[in-house]
């Protein structure tokens, strides 16, 4: 119910004042169902502008609160975001890389999210070879190999971007908070979208084995679970979905770590549920939050990443207040 | 062919040999408690057994097949844990906790079938949990949460059962109470059992055959009546130990020197 609010009002509200029935009405006539009643630029608005930026907003909400449940169950750690590995600060470093133009001809729209995707995979590449060699005695060295790849990686970003021009700083500024306003038109949506659905659906049908590695390392494999394999492989799905997503709309924080609080919160400490509803709860919660990003101060719009805390925070505050707190 | 057979069994940690050269071999059926002072590698020896550890050298067998060729799950369907330290993930509910044992059946895709869930609901009424199934795992008593531990491994429905010290923390009557359980389990499921235990006590009154271990070798290997009146027994604690008889039953009992 959330999720479909989020999405009318994704495709409704807006600066250009468009009614929701006559969305619904135009929405009804692609499928031959009556007749639309938009003009041709409400039209562009909608399905052009608005509606691509809404399915990106669902994608990167759901992938990003899928990836931080997955990384909080897999690493047995509350704190575990989907950026824990890296991916953000190789993310940022490659989108740095490409928006203070180093190398000359590479600061276009296609390269930034290009290289942010290749910043991001190399980062968590680099932490699993650091650390994933001792993940039989514990994930306790691949987190450090994280912490110690994203700060090398944090301080060649703040380097890059210190040597470049004020418009520059601006733009990685930018792109550093996180937006969804580069997803007009469908062809971004489309890179990622193979990615992040496969992703999703491997975080999430892995969150039987989530609920028995909750035992620890050893009782799990006692009852059969091979642990290290199950971790290779979500912290893989969980580390290209979400790198997928930062390279197309930066680094939106708040979302991987507290949506899977909340919904902890809400249905209890099992990863079967837990991981599908992030999903429902991070993509309705991002257009939701992206709908005020984008209409509170119109024509411009607010950081999204500011929006998903001032708004997350709150709630998250209320909840917890209301509720048990309960273990990860 | 036994139930366990362990092989000139060495196992190391960096250059600590923790357990060295052991050969045992449990016969189907049999209780077998591994005895011995702090640091003597019981729990190193055990969890090899359970194959949580590798060998350095030797092997490990179970039911004639050997651990180090077999994966998790194949494991998991011959030779189940109740660990020393067990970890209580909050939030679950007793019922879970057990069904985890039937993960290596059901597979980590998949609910329990019907199957699993007759053997889960056997369970819990033989161990007396049936009345606990809903609650929080965190919220049982010392005595319960014990009885579950054990629970999701016979829910793993395994020939043999390592239990590394199953008592710890347990009053006299649950350490009592949970022992009887394992015997009666022994007797009724044809369980091969090979655990630790401090208590020489009641080492002695449950288990067919102990297996005394000093410094990671096998000092003494016997009936537990011959072991506990061992000389060995009492040079490898370092003290005075006299058995005394009550009402048939050996009683250990500690003498200052």
């Amino acid at each position: 119910m959330a999720l479909l609010v989020a999405i009318v009002g994704g495709l409704v509200i807006g600066p250009t004042s468009i009614g929701t029935w006559r969305v619904v009405g135009d929405a009804f006539s692609h499928v031959g169902i009556g007749h639309s009643r938009l003009t041709s630029l409400q039209s562009f608005i909608v399905w052009q502008l608005r509606a691509p930026r809404m399915v990106m907003g669902l994608l990167a909400g759901a992938m990003l609160a899928v990836a931080g449940g997955t990384y909080q169950g897999v690493f047995r750690n509350p704190l575990a975001d989907p950026y824990l590995l890296g991916v953000a600060s190789g993310a940022g470093l490659g989108a740095t890389f490409a928006i203070v133009d180093i190398g000359h001809g590479l600061s276009t729209p296609t390269w930034t999210p290009l290289l942010a995707f290749v910043g991001a995979m190399a980062a968590v590449t680099a932490t699993w070879l650091i650390g994933g060699r001792s993940m039989r005695t514990g994930v306790g060295t691949l987190i450090l190999a994280g912490v110690a790849v994203a700060s090398l990686l944090t301080s060649a970003q703040t380097f890059l971007q210190q040597q470049s021009s004020a418009g520059s700083i601006t733009r990685v500024y930018i792109w550093l908070l996180g937006s969804l306003a580069s997803s007009t038109g469908w062809g971004p949506v489309t890179l990622v979208l193979p990615y992040v659905l496969v992703c999703i659906a491997v975080c999430v049908a892995a969150g039987r084995a989530l609920d028995v590695m909750s035992v620890g390392e050893d009782e799990s494999r006692s009852l059969g679970v091979p642990v290290g394999r199950i971790r290779l492989v979500v912290i893989a799905a969980s580390s290209l979905g979400t790198a997928a997503i930062v390279s197309v709309v930066g680094l939106i924080g708040f979302v991987g770590i507290i949506v899977p609080h909340i919904v902890r919160l809400l249905v209890g400490t099992s990863y079967r549920r837990i991981l599908p509803i992030s999903v429902i709860f991070g993509a309705a919660f991002l257009v939701f939050a992206d709908t005020i990003a984008r209409t509170v101060i119109a024509p411009s719009e607010l950081p999204l990443g500011v929006v998903t805390a001032l708004v997350g925070a709150p709630v998250f505050v209320v909840i917890l207040s209301l509720r048990r707190p309960v273990a990860v | 062919m036994s139930a366990v057979d362990v092989e000139d069994l060495t196992v190391t940690a960096g250059s600590k040999t923790l357990v060295s050269n052991v050969t045992l071999a449990v016969e189907t059926g049999t209780w077998c408690t591994v005895v011995g002072p702090n640091g003597a590698g019981k729990t190193t020896l055990v969890e090899t057994i359970a194959g949580l550890r590798r060998a350095s050298h030797g092997s490990v067998s179970i039911e004639g097949h050997s651990l180090a060729e077999m994966n998790e799950r194949e494991r998991a369907h011959r030779v189940a844990l109740v660990p020393q330290h067990p970890v209580i993930p909050s939030g679950m509910s007793v019922e879970d906790y057990v069904a985890l044992g039937r993960v290596a059946y059901h597979g980590l895709f998949r609910p329990p079938g019907a199957n699993d869930r007759s053997v889960i609901e056997s369970v819990l009424e033989r161990l007396e949990l049936v009345e606990f199934r809903e609650r929080d795992v965190m919220t049982l008593s010392g005595g319960e949460r014990q009885r579950m531990v054990l629970g999701r491994a016979l829910a793993q429905s395994t020939p043999v059962i390592v239990l590394d010290e199953p008592i710890t923390g347990l009053d006299l009557r649950h350490q009592m109470d949970m022992l009887e359980l394992l015997k009666s389990e022994v007797a009724q499921c044809e369980l091969t059992v090979v655990a630790t235990l401090h208590d020489l006590t009641l080492a002695g009154q449950f288990a067919d055959r102990l297996v005394l271990l000093d410094h990671g070798e096998v000092k003494l290997d016997g009936a537990a009546a011959d072991v506990i009146r061992s000389d060995e027994l009492a040079d490898c604690y370092g003290m005075k130990l006299r058995v005394v008889d009550v009402d048939g039953a050996d009683v250990v009992v500690p003498v200052r020197k």
